[in-house]
């Protein structure tokens, strides 16, 4: 540990800490622009320079190691001085558009000229003319003029999204911001640029002229549009969510947001959004209520359950619900004595690692980190950040191969190995886990199609596999089932949340047996190709307006909390399926035993299986690849999304 | 009159782009000595024992510079740096151009003082001229086997790339031109580190300018001791002097170190007939003037930083009574702020703002507190910066306000208030 005095308060700091970092630990603001925590040092805003005793020059902050003994001013006339100076000349050409930039209430440069600025200007001339409201890209709007030229933006590019696309034009007093190519600036991480920028120069198009922060309510919950599990904040005004921002000190995302999480979450407005039951009558649907609803789907199964048994009837999903609609999901049906249940509607296999299953921590100490299937960046964004950011600061090695063996050597003598599967293909799976059981430390992670996926399975949601993972009388997983519907021997098919006609291996036979099912209930927000099928469509909820919890790829029990208020006659899957057990009369544990069933089973970590076990094995064709899915292409709802326009592959 | 001709003996006489007519004049026998007879560290020491600083500006004393470097490293690079650009300097333009051997022999020898085996020569994008020169120069020279594998016969190799510039004179900014050199754009680094620990590429590198290496074949030639009895007390041996502005004769001029400052403009034909000396600028375009009562003084680092200017590259401009100090102002601060690379804030946003206003006091337009506001911005900016290029922008300017306040005070318009 170093020891130093910073304004006369002791700091005791381990070393190599810079003196900015330092500042905070005895709460000594020193404002910052370019430096970031997330980005290192960039020496080049000078507004953070302090005295040193001993040094006849103000030094950065963000670039100074402590040094035992070390005397630091963060205040006194020459430290204000130098601030005033810096705020003063970005003021010169900064454009005075406080009253129509979206920045303002939250902008680094209003805080710190309030704190820090002379209150005159001695400019006596025009400002700089440089390009305004620039259409970057899909997501991104560029002011040049609002630019301090901090290059956050840049390096955030080329260090933490490996992307490279801004960089800065011309030189000097003309410096801008621009696309490298010239062509618009799309990846999968554009939005924290925004969040970056300390002033209104980089803004996000989907919030353009919308608000003021502090009109903003603000609710912390997690993202579920993939299995990372990222914290984020919905921000609503009068009922209405106008943005999500990241949380800075997540230790889940590492203080990112992926563009999906970010910006895919305007569906819950779209025009096109279910908002009543529907049944089917002549070619198309009538609207019907949800009574008429609940009391069609019981009859329909148990009609069913006493004419064919409970072999004709089944349930597909959970993998986009909450935990608790899970547990309540396979909790109604089992009492049926259904056994036919599955969240798998797409490629997918297995999403619990088992034995080695690991916290994300253990990817920031891997020494060697080996990616086996889906691409991580569209899989699993936030996720891929955090890989390549132990690749480039802790010297993690990436292993990509086309065999375990492989792979396997490639790894050579490291002793701390992360494998980080698609859970796709068993035989892969289980020849990459035999392979790399000789290894001290290894950890293993699946990264999911969908975000509640290992919830699903922890809840129960398997056709032989029961909650806490306990083996149960099996059942037909979800392509057994569509078998059995094809050859007419299915009665009753009730879908959650999942879109197998669009994302199932083969859709085409998908839908016709999905069409030879008599009863197809779906549960959805939108008309997808799945529920275009069904005989009774409900309209359900999205994860902005339901209370609950999920399940992220390392096991950690995460809260959904709700921030909207779901349209009138919109429900939850659990309500649904509350009412379909009084229908059928089945009953349904308390909340509370509901939570404490869930948090039991989330806490159960199986080490009886790794990775390619028997029990998540399905019929499901083995040479289903989808093309060219990019991370907007999950789940159905960013189709419906009318703010993604310019965002669709 | 001490002209001394070192470096610049045979130029403006004799040919000396030919790698023929330079060994005929002693060419190339220091380097076979050190590769034969010499380890790197005898090179150093002779460096050491001669005094030789930096002539690029900064003036750092070249052995310390090449200690630096990490005992342990044995992949380090030597970056000559020909982006020669301070205003009012010439002289690497004509070493490059007139005695393009002498550069690469003291190329060669700085390589092997250090061990390295890969040296770079960054020529600014402007000479090109002297970059064919040169190329031409260093295919002879590869020819003769003066460089590539075992040099003669023995166990030393050494490769040399040329890079040319592309118009920026912050690529003369060591840091800059290392960064330029690596294909990036020509910003500045942070420092620390240091390039004798992260330089090109990551690797410990040392940039030195043309002239130093240059010197570096006399002093192998006639010893340290001969360097060192040159000059004064902490600024040994001979500068070649670049003289221009209102004198009879501009040129370059090699002198001893410590040869006055009237001795220098003499020796440059003196001042045109009838005119007064004003000013002289005597280290480039970032040094502050000096004056009538300065003309006495030593021409040295010291002496010259002591009053209040800098000896830095040797750009030694004369100023007459002739002299419109706003428009010199005017001048050199635009050419800093379009020079500026716009990282930092005070050297960008101050730059480009006083540039502003010089060029409404140039024409006349001036307001009140235009003078107050230039003298502050300015001095503010100094010592806030990435670079020195930030730090620049003051001296000239302020010296000469100070000394010269009418010129500018006279600029204000008729009527006071704001003028678009």
């Amino acid at each position: 540990m170093v020891n130093l005095t910073i304004d006369g308060v002791p700091v005791s700091v381990p070393k190599e800490t810079l003196l900015v970092e330092a500042a905070k630990t005895v709460k000594q603001e020193i404002p910052i622009y370019c430096y970031h925590t997330k980005l290192g040092p960039a020496g080049l805003c000078r507004i953070c320079v302090v005295e040193i005793e001993g040094m006849p020059k103000l030094q950065i902050a963000c670039n100074t190691a402590v040094a035992d003994g070390m005397v630091v001013r963060t205040r006194g006339e020459r430290v204000e001085a130098a601030r005033a100076v810096v705020l003063e000349l970005f003021l010169v050409n900064h454009p005075l558009d406080c009253p129509i930039c979206d920045k303002g209430g939250e902008c680094d440069l209003q805080d710190y000229a309030m704190a820090y600025a002379r209150g005159t200007s001695d400019v006596a001339d025009s400002k700089l003319s440089k390009p305004k409201a620039v259409d970057l890209g899909p997501t991104i709007v560029l002011d040049e003029e609002r630019c301090i030229v901090c290059q956050r933006c840049v390096r955030f590019d080329d260090l933490i999204a490996d992307q490279r696309q801004l960089v800065v034009k011309d030189r000097g007093a003309h410096d801008i911001i621009a696309t490298a190519t010239n062509r618009p600036y799309r990846h999968n991480f554009t939005g924290n640029v925004t969040e970056l920028c300390p002033v209104g120069a980089l803004t996000s198009k989907t919030y353009r002229f919308k608000s003021r922060p502090w009109d903003l309510n603000r609710t912390q919950t997690t993202c579920t549009q993939c299995a990372v599990g990222c914290q984020q904040f919905a921000d609503v005004r009068y009922g209405k969510l106008l943005r999500t921002m990241l949380v800075e000190d997540d230790q889940i995302s590492g203080g990112w947001l992926c563009d999906r999480g970010r910006y895919n979450v305007g569906f819950y407005e779209s025009p096109e959004r279910l908002m009543q039951p529907l049944y089917r009558k002549g070619g198309g649907f009538v609207q019907i209520g949800w009574d008429d609803a609940l009391i069609l789907w019981a009859k329909a199964i148990r009609d069913a359950l006493e004419d064919r048994g409970p072999a004709s009837v089944g349930a597909i999903g959970g993998g986009r619900l909450t935990n608790e609609e899970a547990f309540a999901l396979q909790h109604v049906f089992r009492r049926l004595s259904v056994k036919n249940l599955d969240w798998r509607a797409g490629l997918q296999r297995q999403a619990s690692p088992g034995a080695y299953g690991a916290p994300l921590a253990a990817i920031d100490g891997a020494q060697v980190i080996a990616i086996v299937g889906a691409s991580l960046v569209e899989r699993a964004p936030v996720l891929w950040l955090r890989v390549r950011k132990a690749a480039l600061q802790n010297g993690a090695r990436l292993v990509y191969a086309q065999s375990a063996q492989e792979a396997r050597a490639a790894a050579g003598e490291a002793t701390r190995v992360a494998l980080i599967w698609d859970g796709v293909d068993l035989g892969i799976g289980k020849s990459y886990a035999a392979a790399f059981a000789d290894v001290t430390e290894l950890s293993t992670l699946i990264a999911s199609e969908q975000g509640n996926a290992r919830g699903a399975e922890a809840m129960g949601m398997l056709p032989s596999v029961g909650p806490g993972y306990a083996p149960v009388p099996p059942g037909l997983d979800t392509y057994a089932m569509l078998d059995r519907g094809k050859t007419g021997n299915l009665s009753v098919l009730s879908i959650f949340g999942a879109n197998p006609a669009r994302n199932g291996a083969h859709p085409t036979a998908v839908c016709e047996a999905l069409d030879a099912v008599p009863f197809v209930v779906v549960s959805e927000l939108f008309m997808t190709e799945t529920a275009s099928l069904a005989t009774l469509v409900l309209p359900a909820m999205g994860a902005f307006e339901k209370h609950g919890t999920t399940t992220n790829l390392s096991g950690e029990l995460l809260p959904v909390n709700p921030s909207l208020q779901s349209p009138e006659f919109v429900r939850s899957d659990f309500e649904m399926l509350c009412g379909l057990a009084d229908q059928l009369g089945v009953t349904m544990p308390s909340l509370e035993e509901i939570d404490r069933a869930v948090i039991a089973n989330i806490a159960k970590v199986p080490t009886d299986f790794t990775f390619g076990d028997e029990r998540f094995a399905s019929t499901a064709p083995r040479n289903g690849v989808v093309e060219g899915r990019t991370i907007l292409s999950g789940g159905g709802t960013w189709l419906h999304d009318p703010l993604m326009a310019g965002m669709r592959a | 009159m001490p002209v001394t001709k070192i470096l610049t003996a045979g130029i403006g006489e004799v040919d000396m782009r030919g790698i023929g007519a330079y060994r005929q004049r002693g060419g190339y026998k220091q380097w076979e000595r050190v590769v034969r007879e010499l380890q790197p560290s005898d090179v150093l020491d002779l460096a050491e024992k001669s005094g030789l600083r930096g002539r690029g500006g900064a003036a750092f004393p070249t052995a310390r510079k090449w200690s630096f470097l990490p005992s342990d490293k044995q992949l380090r690079y030597l970056v000559c740096n020909c982006d020669e650009a301070e205003p009012g300097t010439f002289k690497d333009h004509m070493l490059l151009e007139d005695a393009p051997h002498l550069v690469l022999e003291g190329m060669l020898i700085g390589a092997y003082g250090i061990a390295c085996h890969h040296a770079f020569i960054y020529i600014r994008g402007e000479f090109k001229r002297g970059y064919e020169i040169f190329c031409a120069a260093l295919e002879e020279a590869r020819n003769a086997g003066y460089l590539g594998r075992s040099i003669f016969g023995g166990v030393y190799d050494l490769e040399i790339t040329v890079h040319r510039g592309a118009g920026a004179y912050i690529c003369g900014e060591e840091t800059g031109l290392l960064n330029s050199l690596e294909g990036k754009r020509g910003e500045p680094r942070l420092k620390p580190p240091f390039p004798a620990v992260e330089g090109l590429y990551g690797m410990p590198t040392v940039v030195n300018n043309v002239e130093t290496l240059a010197y570096l074949v006399p002093i192998l030639e006639r010893g340290a001791q001969w360097f060192a009895s040159v000059g004064t007390e902490r600024s040994k041996g001979y500068k070649i002097v670049s003289v221009s502005g209102h004198v009879r004769n501009p040129g370059n001029y090699e002198v001893a170190l410590g040869t006055t400052v009237r001795e220098i403009i003499e020796l440059a034909g003196g001042l045109r007939p009838g005119r007064k000396f004003m000013a002289v600028q005597p280290g480039g375009g970032s040094s502050a003037c000096i004056f009538e009562e300065h003309l006495n003084l030593p021409y040295d680092y010291e002496s010259m930083t002591k009053a209040g200017s800098m000896l830095g590259s040797g750009g030694f401009v004369v100023f007459d009574d002739s002299t419109d100090f706003v428009n010199a102002a005017y001048n050199l601060v635009r050419f800093f702020a379009h020079e500026s690379c716009g990282q930092c804030t005070p050297c960008r946003e101050g730059g480009s703002w006083m540039e502003r206003v010089l060029e409404r006091l140039v024409q006349g337009r001036g307001i009140p507190g235009d003078y107050e506001m230039l003298l502050r911005v300015s001095g503010s900016i100094t010592g806030l910066n990435l670079c020195a290029l930030g730090d620049s922008i003051e001296p000239f300017l302020k010296s000469v306000m100070l000394r010269f306040p009418d010129q500018f005070k006279s600029r204000v318009a008729a009527e006071a208030g704001r003028q678009w």
